[in-house]
């Protein structure tokens, strides 16, 4: 019975802790400009990263090794450091975006402005991961960041359930906009729902949390379950920004916008539940990116990283989460738009995936880490897809950027 | 050490980038390089220590990104030319997931870095200790 209990709460916390600042902007966008005719890029980014973070949880599990680990002795330190770079470079747009989201949901809660938010919500970030346990942080979040919920209740209370699966199962280009910002923003949405901090983040808290072959069930129902759930949650702000935003010809350049739909159907209290709900889940997210850049750096180097060690134990991982944050932080308050960052960082982060993932999929398949636990062939083919798919995103990522202006 | 006597490895693929854990289960680094010596009676070359730490990796990096590690390495070290930290080989214990050694981290000189971060960042910071 505790088992269950523990399993549905493990669950429940990782459908809250999906969603962050990247799912809110990207389907908010779309959906206003899209409508629903984009919510397949969303739904692939969800199928890619329940593929992958089960796998790098599994393998975390019995190889006792986090991703960035196996990403150096496969690749090599070369082509490893690359990939560092990169993907240090993006989680860390994506730990200012957050820490930024998370001082504009406190603005629009106080009227106060948020760069006036920033210097406290980064010292808070930071604290929590000073010195809050890995398990309690992780699951305080995500379940209080269950409140995003209430995007799905607005949507259900405009009774237009219908219309949103039709526009969805029909892919069509609006006439209003051209083929490469069609695509651009299927990129932004696939790489919202498969941001590289995911599966660092997944794959050491495995290990964090000591993972044996009896935590493989908990595995599989957090990213089964939890994961599509959490994705659901982010087509329904795409949802209500389609059926309300869309009509009225309003775009979302600020994240009061992405409120808008919900205030309009549940009133204020909607709005004070939905703006709770979008600061627990930045600052959820905060905590994951801080803590992969850590534990990315700390992994590539060899360093002591893992939270459950004090602090003087592991002083090289504690310095460079310090030093994000620090840096983040300033780069915030330099007054550079929240929803920019939030931008480059989510249609960037598809191209640095290739690297990681590969990785990945070789290690699944060894049965020297994995025994009996090795991929099943359905899933090395959907992997190669996906492999194949963020390769050719990898390459056309840049040049659509720059033909579409990045989206204007 | 007759456990790693008895079996083959393939140094490339089953040393080199693995972790190395301390006595007491602590992260110690990465195995960045290894050193051969050829045996003076003859015979194929053998390993005789680890390379650790940004001496080592900066070799095996090259060019500009490894030029750079290297100096960087080097300003930072406290003697006039520093090589690569080394671990002597005859205090590995065990080759598996990770390279298992009998000493403590604190006595490594790949630690070096790692101590003075401990000292002057952060464990001035309160709680570092709890």
């Amino acid at each position: 019975m505790r088992k269950v209990l523990e399993v549905s709460l493990e669950t429940l916390a990782a459908i809250g802790g999906f969603v962050d600042i990247g799912d809110i902007v990207a389907n908010s966008e779309t959906g206003a400009r899209f409508r629903m005719s984009l919510a397949w890029g969303g739904v692939l980014g969800v199928i890619g990263i329940v593929l992958y973070a089960e796998m790098s949880g599994r393998v975390a599990t019995l190889s006792h090794r986090p991703v960035f680990d196996l990403v150096r002795e496969r690749l090599g330190a070369r082509v490893a450091l690359v990939n560092l770079v990169a993907s240090f470079f993006i989680n860390f747009l994506t730990l200012t975006a957050e820490i930024a989201g998370v001082a504009v949901t406190l603005q629009l809660a106080s009227g106060i402005n948020y760069l006036a938010w920033i210097p406290l919500v980064a010292l808070m970030v930071w604290f929590t991961m000073w010195r809050v346990k890995f398990s309690v942080m992780e699951k305080v979040y995500g379940l209080l960041g269950l409140a995003l919920i209430v995007t799905v209740v607005a949507v259900f209370r405009l009774h237009e359930f219908h219309t949103i699966v039709r526009e969805a199962t029909n892919l069509h280009r609006p006439s209003t906009e051209d083929w490469p910002t069609y695509f651009y923003f299927a990129i932004a949405l696939f790489g919202a729902a498969m941001t590289p901090y995911e599966v660092f983040f997944f794959s050491s808290g495995a290990v964090e949390e000591g993972w044996t072959r009896k935590d493989l069930m908990v595995n599989r129902a957090n990213v089964y379950i939890g994961f599509p759930l959490g994705g659901a949650l982010s087509l329904a702000i795409m949802a209500g920004a389609a059926l309300l935003l869309a009509p009225r010809g309003i775009s979302v350049d600020h994240l009061s916008q992405a409120a808008i739909p919900v205030t309009f159907v549940l009133g204020k209290l909607g709005l004070g539940i939905l703006i709770f709900g979008m600061g627990i889940a930045f600052f959820g997210a905060a905590l994951e990116t801080g803590l992969s850049g850590g534990y990315i750096v700390s992994q590539f180097f060899g360093w002591q990283w893992e939270k459950f060690v004090k602090p003087v134990d592991a002083p090289r991982f504690h310095l460079v989460i310090l030093v994000s944050v620090i840096l983040a932080a300033a780069f915030g308050l330099t007054t550079v738009d929240p929803v920019k960052v939030t931008e480059y960082s989510i249609v960037l982060s598809a191209a640095a995936l290739p690297l990681t993932y590969f990785p990945i999929l070789i290690i699944a398949n060894d049965p020297e880490y994995m025994g009996d636990k090795t991929n099943s062939k359905f899933s090395n083919a959907l992997g190669f897809f996906y492999l194949v798919l963020l390769t050719a995103i990898a390459i056309a990522t840049i040049p659509l950027m720059i033909i579409t202006k990045a989206g204007a | 050490m007759t456990d790693v006597a008895k079996r083959v490895i393939d140094a490339g693929l089953n040393l080199l980038d693995r972790q190395i854990i301390d006595k007491d289960g602590m992260m110690s680094g990465n195995v960045d390089d290894l050193e051969l010596t050829v045996p003076e009676e003859g015979g194929p070359p053998v390993i005789t220590a680890i390379l650790a730490g940004p001496g080592a990796l900066a070799r095996r990096l090259g060019a500009r990104s490894g030029a750079w590690l290297e100096s960087l390495h080097v300003r930072l070290h406290p003697s006039e030319q520093p090589g690569p930290a080394r671990i002597a080989f005859g205090v590995v214990k065990r080759v598996a997931d990770h390279v298992e050694i009998t000493v403590s981290r604190s006595d490594l000189d790949v630690s070096r870095f790692e101590k003075w971060v401990r000292k002057h960042v952060i464990g001035k910071i309160p709680g570092a200790r709890a």
